[in-house]
C-alpha cells in the first residue's frame, strides 16, 4: 500500500513492466538463437571456441539492453516521485520514515519488474522455439538436439530484476529530500536541488574518453598492419571511451540539449520548452542517453558494415562472383546485427515517451497557469512538441556522430591493411531510417501528453494538486 | 449558445466588465450545482472591487467566468466591449492575453522563467516589443515592488510574498483592462498581506488600474472601493468601501440569514 501511495497509479509503473518485459523477451530470444547456433557448430564438428564466443556476444548484447533498461527505470521512478513529492511529504508528516518509504518504492518496482521480465522471457523463449521449429520443419535448419529452454534464461531474468531493483533504488533518492514541513508550507514551487560537486566526475570522464580515443587511434593505425590485435584494441577503446561518455554525459548532455533548443526559436512556447528540456539535468541526461546508446549502437553497426562493404569493393584478387558473395554476406550480417541492437533503441524510446508523458502530467498546474496567462492550446502543443524535439534531436545527432566514428574506426582496425587510406562508409538509408524513427518518436512522445494537457480546462488545471 | 448574438453590450461604454443574468451550473440532474444563479452586475472602468462571500458562494466561478477561463451556462458576459460568452477558446485566450492580468492565491509564476521573464511574459505572448515608455513602466514597477535585486532569480528562490509581488508586477506590466486577483493574500503572512493589498489599492488609485479581487477575508475586502457580496451563487450585496468590522458583520448576517 505504501508503494501505491508513493508511486501512485499502476500506469506510472507500467513503463517498468514494459521495459523489463522487452528486456526479458530479448534475452530469451537471443539465448535460444545462441543455443541453436552453438548446437549447429558442435554438430559440424567445430572444436573451436564458437560456443564461448557466441555466449560472450549474447551476454554483451543482453548486458547493453539491461543497462539501457536500468537507465529508463531510474528515470521512470525519478519522474514519478518528482511529481509526488507533496504527497510523500504528507506521508512523512503523518509519521512514515523516509527509509521505509524508499524501501516500499524499491519493493514495488522490483515486483513489477520481476513480473514483467518473467512474462518477457517466457514470450521470448516461446517465440524463439517456435521460430526454430518452423525453420527445422522447412529444412532451413538441421534437425538437432536443441534445448527447449536455454540454461542461461534463469540467470538473465534474475540479472534484469536485480538491475531494476538497483535502478529503483537510485531513482528513488528524491524520497529522502521530501521533508514533512513541505506538506504544510504553501510553497508550491519546489526549491532547486543543490548542485553536486562534479570535479571528480569531470576528471574521470575526461580520462576515460581521452584514453579510449587514444586506444581507438592506435587501433586504426594497427589496422594498417593487418594484425587481429587492431580490432580487439578498437573494441577496448570503444568500451573505455563509451564508459567515459556515460560518466561525463551529465556534464555535457544538458548543454547540448540547451544548445539544440536554442535553434527552436525564442517565442514564449519555445523559451519555456527549452527551459523544461533542461529543467532537471539528471533526468534530461538519462532520457537523452538512453536514446544515444540505442542510436549509437545501430549507427555503429550500420556504419561499420558500410565501411567494410566499400572497402571490400576495392579488394584485389577477387572474381566478380566472389565479390558479390562477400557483399551479400556482409549485407546480411549487417542486417542481423542491426536487428540485434535495435532492441536497446526500442527500450530507450519507450522510456522517452513515458518520461515525457509523466512530465507533462506533473506540469498540469503550470500548463493551467500558462493557459490563463494567454498561451493558446496550439502554443501549449507547440511547447510540448518542441521540448520533445530538443531532447530527441540531440540524442539522434549525438548518437549518429558517435556511431559513424566508432563504425569507421572499427572497420579500419579490422581491414585497414586491405585498402589504401582510412576505411569509412556512410550508411545512407540507415541514417534516414534513424532520422525518420526519431521524428516518429517525437510525435509519439508529444502527441498524447499534449492532447491531454490542452483537454484539461485551465480552471481545473490550476486547482490540480501539485 | 446564447440568444441575442451580435447585439452589442447593453451596458454603457464605461462598463468594463458586465454580467447579465449569468448562470453557471456544474453537473446535471439532482446533483447539479448552481455556482452562479442569475448574476447581473457591472464593473466600470477604474476602481478596486472586492467580491466577497463564504466558501461555495460562487466567488471563484465569478472570477473564472469573468476571465473567460470558464464557459457560462446561460447569460451574457462582456469584457472590454467583447462578448466573452460568444467567443471560442482561442479568441478568449487572446482577449485574456491582451486585456486581463492575473494574481492567484498561489502558483502564480512559471517556475522555469526568472523574475524578469515572468513579468515580461504578457508582452512576449502578444509578440510585442516594449516601447521605451513601457520599458520605463516595467522598470518602475520592479523598483516600486522592491524586486530590483531579484530580477534574475527563479520563483523557487523567492519567498511567498516576493512571488506575489512578482505576480502583481506581471499583472500590471501590460496595463491590462482589468486585473483579476483570486485570494491574492490567501497564502501570505499578515505583513506580506497588508503590503500586497496596499500595492493593489495604489495601482487602482494612482494608476487608474481596474482591479477585481475575489476574497473571503474582510480585512482584504476593506481595501476596496466597492464590495460585492455573493451567497449561493446570487449577488446579495453591493456596497461602497467598508471597514473590516462592517464587512464581517455583513457576512455573518448572511450566514445567519441562511441558517
Amino acid at each position: 500500500m505504501k508503494s501505491a501511495l508513493v508511486l501512485g497509479a499502476r500506469r506510472e509503473l507500467g513503463t517498468v513492466a514494459v521495459v523489463a518485459g522487452l528486456c526479458g523477451a530479448y534475452a530469451g530470444a537471443l539465448l535460444v538463437a545462441s543455443d541453436v547456433l552453438k548446437v549447429n557448430s558442435d554438430q559440424a564438428g567445430d572444436i573451436s571456441a564458437v560456443g564461448v564466443v557466441l555466449g560472450v556476444v549474447a551476454s554483451v548484447f543482453i548486458a547493453v539492453a539491461v543497462y539501457v533498461s536500468a537507465v529508463v527505470i531510474v528515470n521512470g521512478v525519478d519522474t514519478v516521485i518528482a511529481g509526488r513529492l507533496r504527497q510523500i511529504a504528507l506521508l512523512r508528516l503523518l509519521g512514515a520514515d523516509a527509509g521505509s518509504l524508499r524501501g516500499a518504492v524499491v519493493r514495488g518496482t522490483t515486483g513489477v519488474a520481476a513480473a514483467g521480465v518473467t512474462g518477457g522471457v517466457l514470450t521470448g523463449v516461446l517465440v524463439g522455439d517456435l521460430t526454430r521449429v518452423v525453420l527445422v520443419h522447412a529444412d532451413r535448419l538441421p534437425d538437432g538436439d536443441y534445448p527447449v529452454i536455454p540454461v542461461l534464461v534463469g540467470p538473465a531474468a534474475v540479472v534484469v530484476t536485480i538491475a531494476a531493483a538497483g535502478a529503483s533504488w537510485v531513482g528513488s533518492r528524491a524520497v529522502l529530500r521530501a521533508t514533512p514541513a513541505e506538506a504544510l508550507s504553501g510553497a508550491s514551487v519546489p526549491s532547486p536541488e543543490p548542485p553536486r560537486s562534479s570535479s571528480l566526475r569531470r576528471r574521470l570522464a575526461a580520462g576515460l574518453v581521452g584514453t579510449g580515443a587514444l586506444v581507438l587511434g592506435g587501433a586504426a593505425a594497427l589496422g594498417e598492419s593487418g594484425t587481429a590485435l587492431g580490432f580487439l584494441a578498437a573494441a577496448a577503446g570503444a568500451m573505455v571511451s563509451g564508459t567515459g561518455l556515460l560518466v561525463g554525459a551529465r556534464l555535457v548532455v544538458p548543454r547540448l540539449v540547451a544548445w539544440t533548443s536554442r535553434l527552436l526559436g525564442s517565442d514564449p512556447p519555445s523559451t519555456v520548452a527549452a527551459r523544461n528540456a533542461v529543467r532537471d539535468p539528471g533526468r534530461t541526461t538519462r532520457s537523452t542517453m538512453g536514446l544515444v546508446i540505442g542510436v549509437t549502437l545501430v549507427t555503429t553497426f550500420a556504419a561499420g558494415f558500410a565501411a567494410l562493404r566499400s572497402s571490400a569493393d576495392s579488394w584485389d584478387g577477387m572474381t566478380a562472383g566472389q565479390a558479390a558473395q562477400t557483399d551479400d554476406i556482409l549485407r546480411h550480417t549487417s542486417t542481423v546485427m542491426i536487428c540485434l541492437v535495435v532492441v536497446s533503441s526500442v527500450i530507450a524510446a519507450v522510456g522517452f515517451v513515458s518520461t515525457m508523458s509523466l512530465g507533462v502530467i506533473h506540469r498540469t498546474r503550470e500548463i493551467g497557469l500558462l493557459r490563463a496567462l494567454g498561451f493558446t492550446a496550439g502554443q501549449v502543443r507547440t511547447m510540448i512538441t518542441k521540448e520533445s524535439v530538443a531532447l530527441s534531436a540531440t540524442a539522434v545527432v549525438f548518437g549518429m556522430a558517435l556511431g559513424l566514428a566508432y563504425g569507421a574506426l572499427g572497420a579500419q582496425a579490422l581491414v585497414g591493411f586491405r585498402t589504401d587510406g582510412f576505411v569509412w562508409g556512410v550508411p545512407g538509408p540507415m541514417l534516414v531510417g534513424v532520422a525518420v524513427a526519431g521524428v516518429l518518436l517525437v510525435l509519439a512522445a508529444s502527441w498524447v501528453p499534449s492532447s491531454r494537457a490542452v483537454a484539461v480546462s485551465p480552471v481545473v488545471a490550476l486547482r490540480a494538486d501539485g | 449558445m446564447c440568444a441575442g448574438a451580435g447585439v452589442p453590450s447593453v451596458e454603457g461604454m464605461d462598463s468594463l466588465l458586465s454580467f447579465h443574468a449569468v448562470r453557471k451550473v456544474y453537473g446535471d440532474g439532482p446533483g447539479a450545482v448552481r455556482a452562479l444563479d442569475g448574476v447581473t452586475v457591472t464593473v466600470p472602468r477604474g476602481g478596486f472591487t472586492a467580491v466577497m462571500g463564504p466558501s461555495g458562494s460562487g466567488k471563484s466561478t465569478f472570477m473564472n467566468v469573468a476571465a473567460g477561463l470558464d464557459d457560462v451556462s446561460a447569460g451574457e458576459v462582456h469584457l472590454a466591449g467583447r462578448p466573452l460568452h460568444q467567443l471560442d477558446d482561442r479568441a478568449r485566450t487572446v482577449l485574456r492575453r491582451e486585456q486581463v492580468g492575473f494574481v492567484f492565491q498561489s502558483f502564480n509564476l512559471v517556475p522555469t522563467l526568472d523574475v524578469l521573464e515572468n513579468v515580461l511574459l504578457p508582452f512576449e505572448l502578444a509578440a510585442r516589443r516594449l516601447s521605451t515608455e513601457e520599458r520605463a513602466w516595467v522598470d518602475h514597477l520592479i523598483e516600486v515592488l522592491g524586486l530590483a535585486d531579484r530580477v534574475g532569480h527563479r520563483p523557487g528562490e523567492l519567498s511567498g510574498g516576493q512571488q506575489q509581488r512578482v505576480a502583481i508586477a506581471r499583472a500590471l506590466a501590460a496595463r491590462p483592462a482589468v486585473v483579476l486577483a483570486d485570494e491574492p493574500t490567501g497564502n501570505l503572512d499578515t505583513r506580506s498581506s497588508r503590503e500586497v493589498l496596499g500595492l493593489l489599492r495604489t495601482a487602482a488609485r494612482e494608476y487608474g488600474q481596474t482591479i477585481v479581487m475575489v476574497s473571503h477575508d474582510p480585512v482584504a475586502a476593506s481595501y476596496a472601493d466597492r464590495v460585492l457580496v455573493l451567497a449561493d451563487g446570487r449577488l446579495v450585496g453591493d456596497h461602497d468601501a467598508m471597514t473590516p468590522q462592517q464587512i464581517a458583520e455583513l457576512l455573518i448576517s448572511f450566514e445567519e440569514g441562511a441558517a
